[in-house]
């Protein structure tokens, strides 16, 4: 990962840590950019937990240091803890994580997966669990934190080194 | 009767339109996409297909790009992307040259995107350019990704069941 940053953040600071970043630079894009991620956390068809277990996961992957130290307080408040959300990890599946959230880990990985795609057998569990509904809310939002966590590390000048836990009010994301 | 229509990077928003909110917001930075000021929908659309190679995806390869002007890819800019040959193409500006690279390094490992090749794209887009272009990198190997996905779930669906999404 390249250490040095390739573009600046943008010299105002309006407090909003999208805006704030290299993605404030792109007018066209940025404010739909903010409204994605306010209507993934408020609008979206599963838990707050669910969402941050997709997007840890996806963090994990993609290796961002950033997305791997956030924790949205939102799912914070649903019940996911420090503890649980360590489960998030290689052998998930024998960790004591709910059969819903072992299966949306398992559809995470089926969309970072290369090349990307879902067993008959998934298709099968996740037909069982989830609404059709939930399912494109799950990939609306692992469409969203993708992008963005590919959008940080390209981007580049991450620390090597893991970052403290912070936790985030998905309001400071949004306008 | 119709042909059926399988989800690509380019349909599936009403496929996901089910998720409401959060789909149509998607949908809308999507389509903004094609219309800014740094790339080009033609440079775009070669830069979709160098993700969609690099997926090894034929149905995304063979679909027609609606934001795309008819006749703005001819073959001679088209075949050489398709074949991986761009940077040795004459077809092709050293600027598109340079977007076409990244596009394919960020398609390999965007960790291990060289800092020369975002530095001539840099050079050539400005910041704002480069940064938009990572965007929509983003966006398209996304959609590139849900699009196999939905696939996948409508050929498993249970017969005599509508598939759950696609």
């Amino acid at each position: 990962m390249s250490a040095k940053a390739r573009a600046a953040a943008p010299a105002t600071r309006t407090g909003n840590p999208i805006r704030d970043s290299a993605l404030g630079l792109v007018p066209e894009t940025v404010a739909e950019i903010v409204a994605l991620n306010g209507a993934v956390w408020q609008k979206s068809l599963v838990s707050p937990t669910l969402l941050e277990m997709i997007r840890l996961r996806n963090a994990r992957t993609v290796n961002c240091v950033y997305c791997k130290a956030v924790r949205y307080e939102v799912a914070r408040a649903d019940g996911l803890t420090e503890a649980r959300a360590a489960m998030i990890d290689a052998g998930y599946e024998e960790s004591a994580l709910s059969a819903r959230e072992k299966l949306a880990i398992a559809l995470a990985d089926a969309y970072l997966g290369f090349p990307a795609g879902v067993t008959a057998d998934l298709a099968a569990r996740l037909a069982r669990e989830f609404s059709a509904e939930q399912i494109a809310s799950l990939f609306v939002a692992l469409m969203t934190f993708n992008f963005t966590s590919r959008t940080a590390v390209s981007i580049g000048g991450m620390p090597a080194d893991p970052l403290p836990v912070m936790l985030v009010p998905a309001a400071s994301t949004m306008d | 009767m119709d042909a059926p229509t399988f989800p690509t990077s380019l349909n599936i928003d009403r496929s996901l339109a089910l998720a409401g909110a959060p789909a149509a917001s998607f949908a809308r930075l999507w389509q903004s996409l094609w219309v800014q000021p740094y790339v080009t929908a033609a440079l775009l659309e070669l830069c979709r297909l160098t993700l969609a190679r690099l997926h090894q995806d034929d149905l995304e390869l063979a679909a027609s790009n609606p934001h795309v002007e008819p006749g703005a890819l001819p073959r001679e800019r088209r075949d050489p992307v398709l074949a991986g040959a761009a940077d040795k193409s004459p077809a092709f500006t050293a600027s598109e040259k340079a977007v076409l690279l990244f596009a394919e390094c960020y398609g390999l490992d965007p960790q291990s995107i060289p800092d020369p090749v975002a530095d001539e794209v840099r050079a050539c887009l400005g910041e704002a350019g480069l940064v938009f272009l990572i965007e929509a990198l983003g966006c398209i190997d996304g959609r590139i990704r849900t699009a196999r996905c939905l696939r996948d779930l409508a050929r498993f669906a249970p017969a005599g069941e509508d598939a759950h999404v696609g």
